[in-house]
């Protein structure tokens, strides 16, 4: 199947300072791909090159097969976007906003207009100039502009930026019903590590301008690093004897003893029973798994090693 | 149509603002204070009384149309570089100011019919405020009963009137790329009022005729009928509009737009 959005050794540099270097990457129909990074990663500088806004230094961007050049621009006809921060026009209200929009995009049906503000509950704030809304109104604005032409593709940096909670929830609810019902395929940006695993079915770990790493997350469980946590009330004595089986224990900064072996993570009941036989039975005993944020900053630290 | 469409939502844009209202209200006050001033002159004895006031109204000669509407055109020619540029300034640059121009980029429009929009509503907002100065302006003279109205003088001041405002109006182009460049307002509003410094510097050391902002001033009679401009002074503004422009379409085609 052909790749909706594809970027091809993508690059840019800045005289002596490469933002994006040589990433390339795929997405298909249907996906929600969250892109995730550090603040100057290099989400923002992608995420500009892919919607024409920023020329490549090498490389090229690809939307439905058809390249990211400025005689293509028909093509945003079926892409809807966010870039950074909340946007509009301040002195019009929140039906004007949209109003423009559908007039410059040239969409005939007017009652879009009123679709998306239902969609996104803008109603009550229709007749609000833009200036005045809050951070989490203003978000729910810019992402009303990006649906109100019914797009194919979605392009977000930091959908979820100035949500509050309930927010948060409707609009993750709002893309995985568009793209698991309506095929539309969305690439996101986000620092909210734990939002992205919710909602992408694949993730990319940008770091320094590259692309470090892409997981599916239905994979993802496998990927994360399992631990066994362990207390006693010997705390030495019980990690003598774990290191003396080869389980290459460690104290944690709670002063817990933790094994990461894959054999001990797999089989916790043989630990405690081996404790419990060597008369040190553990007073607790928990196997615990990473977290994307732990995960992200694992994949980082690799990296400078 | 996408173009008509374009101009229709740009003029929504600055109808909508409160800029352009603030900018009337200030424009205003010119021939209101052109009028005052004729009718200073038009009365001998108030000007007497009137001390600084009446001896300023003496500056401009005598109280009739000619001389009023010739006022009226050197208001705009200077008046117009600072308004028209203002204008100018914020419909570009308001765009990277409220960081709109994100969503301009990704319409699926050529950004050539998005700029050429944005200058055609920029010269039909600051042709219409030129219209409604002469209108005012027509308007109080004909409230303080000036003398020598005839359809010839009507014919010849309307022309210098026109005229003048194309020339102001082709000037306006600069801002709108350093709006673009300096991604907001300050740097076009700061070039508009150091061009108006230098155009009086220059015109002053007589070669006004030789810089774009100082002619639409010399041609409305503002340094008197001895100044004499040149087809080379009108071609150099001209030529300084289409810089503006080409400048500012460039900047949309081929710069990063951060």
């Amino acid at each position: 199947m052909n790749p909706v959005i594809q970027l091809s050794q993508l690059s840019k540099r800045y005289k002596n300072f490469s933002a994006v270097e040589d990433v390339s990457l795929e997405i298909g129909k249907g996906e929600i791909y969250g892109f995730i990074g550090l603040n100057g990663s290099g989400k923002t500088t992608t995420i500009k090159m892919l919607l024409g806004m920023v020329r490549p230094s090498h490389g090229s961007c690809y939307i439905q097969g058809r390249k990211i050049e400025l005689s293509n621009h028909s093509m945003w006809a079926n892409v809807g976007s966010l870039v950074e921060t909340p946007y509009a026009y301040p002195e019009l209200t929140v039906k004007e906003n949209l109003e423009i929009f559908r007039r410059l995009r040239g969409v005939s049906d007017a009652d879009v207009v009123h679709q998306v503000m239902d969609q996104l509950k803008l109603t009550g704030y229709a007749g609000k100039k833009a200036g005045k809304l809050s951070l989490g109104n203003t978000q729910r604005l810019g992402i009303a502009k990006a649906l109100l032409h019914k797009p194919e593709i979605l392009i977000l940096d930091e959908p979820s930026n100035g949500l509050d909670p309930t927010g948060i929830i409707e609009v993750r609810e709002l893309f995985q019903h568009l793209a698991k019902d309506l095929g539309v395929t969305i690439f996101m940006s986000s620092h909210l590590l734990s939002e992205v695993a919710k909602i992408a079915t694949r993730i990319g770990v940008i770091h320094q301008g590259k692309l470090l790493q892409e997981i599916r997350t239905d994979q993802f469980k496998d990927l994360l690093q399992k631990r066994l946590v362990i207390d006693a009330r010997e705390k030495d004595r019980a990690m003598t004897a774990l290191n003396h089986a080869g389980y290459s224990a460690v104290f944690n900064k709670e002063g817990r003893i933790e094994i990461t072996a894959d054999y001990a993570v797999r089989h916790p009941d043989e630990i405690s029973r081996y404790l419990v036989s060597g008369g040190i039975p553990p007073t607790h005993l928990a196997l615990e798994e990473e977290d994307l944020e732990s995960y992200f900053l694992h994949v980082i630290t690799q990296r400078k090693e | 149509m996408a173009f008509l469409r374009a101009v229709q939502v740009e003029m929504l844009k600055i109808r909508k603002s409160k800029m352009i209202w603030i900018t009337l209200a200030v424009f205003t006050m010119a021939p209101m204070m052109a009028g005052f001033f004729i009718f200073v002159l038009k009365n001998p004895e108030l000007a007497k009384s009137s001390g600084l006031i009446g001896d300023k109204a003496q500056i401009f000669g005598v109280a009739d149309w000619p001389t009023y509407l010739s006022m009226l055109a050197q208001i705009i020619a200077v008046g117009g570089i600072l308004v028209f540029g203002f204008v100018t300034s914020w419909v570009f640059g308001r765009e990277y100011a409220d960081r709109t121009v994100k969503d301009l980029l990704t319409l699926p429009t050529h950004r050539m019919i998005l700029i050429l929009a944005k200058f055609l509503a920029v010269m039909l907002t600051n042709l219409l405020l030129s219209v409604y100065i002469v209108l005012l302006g027509v308007s109080i003279g004909f409230f303080i009963q000036l003398p020598q109205w005839s359809l010839e003088m009507v014919s010849d001041s309307g022309f210098v009137l026109l005229a003048t405002t194309l020339l102001t109006l082709a000037l306006s182009t600069p801002p709108a790329f350093l709006a673009c460049y300096g991604r907001g307002y300050l740097a076009p509003i700061g070039f508009i009022l150091f061009m108006v410094v230098l155009a009086q510097v220059i015109a002053a050391a007589g070669y006004g005729a030789f810089f774009p902002w100082a002619v639409p001033a010399i041609f409305s009679g503002m340094a008197g009928t001895e100044t004499a401009l040149g087809a080379g002074s009108f071609f150099l503004v001209l030529f300084t509009g289409f810089i503006g422009l080409a400048a500012t379409v460039s900047w949309w085609l081929y710069a990063d737009q951060h």
